[in-house]
């Protein structure tokens, strides 16, 4: 990376094996009764293995990169500034956005922008009196895997724990909550290029080059402690204990794919090293804080790449924007 | 089928949904127009099968769902629900076959190479490679309509899957403009995949590919 002070990222993707200590990052429910059942994955190879919904992590980072974008200001929408989750579609009945188009969404909010929304379509009602509505959508430029534990490198304890109930008649209640430990195959992919864009027709909205790396460098900055710094459920008192994070950061610098593949796979970083070329890097790490030192690398030195398409558009201030 | 609150998996994408996920793509590597004009008269008429990966096993996962309704008093509130989603983990490579013109090849080639996901964004997916191989006999998902009751269908998974209302669908058809309404540009179709359940437990289950079997009658 330091051969070029600005890498451009067509895309990325962190291929990561993570040790979560005694969590109950995300769970089944209780199904009705009085335990709280872990979240279960059947593998191909007919085991049974410990799992943490993809939806979890991905809420973690939204709600990280919020803060960062705020920090950087680049521009929120009402609903994204209130971490109201409907995104960009909670704005429909708002005065001010009667007339909402993709482009406005994507150029007035970060957050919308990087993490996806989806306005439904509506036809007209001449008894509600309300106007036929097209979709709006732009699909998030972040996807996460569900993580799952090593066969036979995950296990779980029952903690009983007391809850007191709503109301005096509920009295206290036992809950059975498990307390899992393991090592998590987890993949995350970054749609760099996307930013400011739309990703169906690619047409760039975010013409200002400055803006687009700030939203960038925001989204790589959530990214990099939503894996240090372990969030989901029941984190308010059984925080995991994080020790180990190892993998493999792959890059993609032009059109096409970053390659992802599985820590489920013991040899996971050699086929992923297997695939580098002249457009797709790889950057491997054995610990939290090697991690940590690649991302950071990456915040300090990396810029989201421009599609070929939009060649001599993205480089002056946006003269539209309000970034 | 999926609904809001359902939806359940698949082993392996059905032949819209390879056809849907080459014209996204194509758009990101050649353009839009290219691909209107070009590929999509290609790829909307292009046979195609799927040759399931060797073993996949699905599980059900119960997931938090919120929904936004408007009461009579226009008031909107939240309402909390359960969603039902289920997850497949799968061991082996999938086959996608598509047959196109020699012409072709090549531009396909990239783009094959550069999809990321078919059908659902969080199903992370890298190609692992291109070449030219007439589809393997019986290890590929087939219309219940082509099958004319050659096969025993008792053991073999089936599903639906859509597929292109038809060969000479347009443009407008599949990709709305903003003053166009969508048509109707999917069919649904009965999919015999050539895998059997080889063991089921409660909402998991694990599918293993077998090929389909001409029936002895």
């Amino acid at each position: 990376m330091t051969e070029n002070s600005r890498t451009q990222i067509y895309e990325l993707s962190v291929n990561a094996l993570v040790s979560w200590q005694a969590h109950s990052l995300s769970t089944a429910g209780s199904q009705g009764t009085n335990r709280l059942l872990p979240r279960r994955q059947l593998l191909a190879d007919n085991t049974q293995t410990d799992a943490v919904s993809g939806n979890i992590s991905k809420r973690h980072h939204a709600a990280l990169a919020a803060e960062y974008f705020a920090a950087e200001g680049c521009p929120l929408c009402p609903a994204c500034r209130v971490g109201d989750g409907r995104r960009a579609a909670a704005l429909i009945d708002l005065p001010d956005y009667q007339a909402l188009s993709l482009e406005r969404i994507v150029r007035e909010c970060a957050l919308c922008d990087a993490h996806g929304f989806l306005v439904t379509a509506r036809n007209a009602d001449s008894e509600a009196g309300t106007a036929a509505r097209q979709k709006l959508s732009k699909t998030t430029l972040l996807d996460y895997t569900y993580a799952l534990a090593l066969p036979g490198r995950h296990a779980e304890t029952g903690q009983l724990h007391t809850r007191v109930g709503a109301s005096d008649g509920e009295g206290q209640m036992l809950m059975k909550i498990s307390a899992r430990s393991g090592e998590y195959a987890l993949c995350v992919r970054y749609r760099c290029v996307g930013v400011g864009a739309d990703t169906e027709r690619w047409q760039l909205f975010v013409k200002d080059q400055a803006e687009r790396e700030r939203r960038h460098r925001a989204i790589l900055r959530a990214l990099r402690d939503s894996l240090v710094s372990p969030d989901g459920a029941h984190v308010a008192t059984m925080l995991p204990h994080l020790t180990g994070l190892s993998g493999a950061i792959m890059v993609r610098t032009s059109v096409g794919r970053s390659p992802v593949y599985s820590a489920l796979e013991g040899d996971y970083v050699a086929r992923l090293r297997a695939m580098t070329d002249e457009t797709c890097r790889i950057y491997p790490f054995e610990s939290v804080d090697a991690f940590y030192s690649v991302m950071n690398e990456f915040i300090a030195t990396s810029v989201p790449a421009t599609h070929p398409f939009w060649k001599g558009e993205g480089t002056g201030s946006d003269t539209q924007g309000n970034g | 089928m999926s609904s809001m609150s359902s939806a359940p998996v698949m082993p392996a994408p059905g032949p819209a949904t390879v056809r849907l996920a080459l014209i996204k793509t194509g758009i990101e590597c050649y353009g839009l127009d290219t691909v209107r004009e070009e590929l999509f008269p290609i790829l909307r008429s292009a046979p195609v099968r799927v040759r399931p990966p060797e073993r996949v096993a699905i599980s059900q996962h119960l997931l938090r769902g919120y929904k936004w309704r408007e009461d009579k008093a226009k008031r909107r509130t939240v309402q909390e629900s359960i969603m039902v989603r289920e997850m497949a983990h799968a061991s082996g490579p999938m086959t996608v076959y598509l047959q196109v013109p020699q012409a072709y090849e090549r531009r396909l080639s990239v783009v094959l190479r550069a999809v990321g996901y078919w059908g659902q964004s969080s199903s992370l997916a890298c190609c692992l490679g291109v070449r030219e191989a007439p589809p393997v006999p019986g290890e590929c998902a087939l219309p219940l309509t082509l099958l004319n009751g050659t096969i025993s269908l008792r053991p073999y998974f089936s599903c639906l899957a859509t597929e292109f209302r038809t060969d000479r669908l347009s443009w407008n058809e599949l990709v709305a403009d903003d003053d166009v309404h969508s048509t109707k540009a999917l069919r649904l179709d009965v999919y015999i995949w050539p895998m059997v359940t080889e063991y089921r437990q409660g909402t998991q289950k694990l599918l293993m590919r077998v090929p389909l079997a001409v029936s002895a009658q």
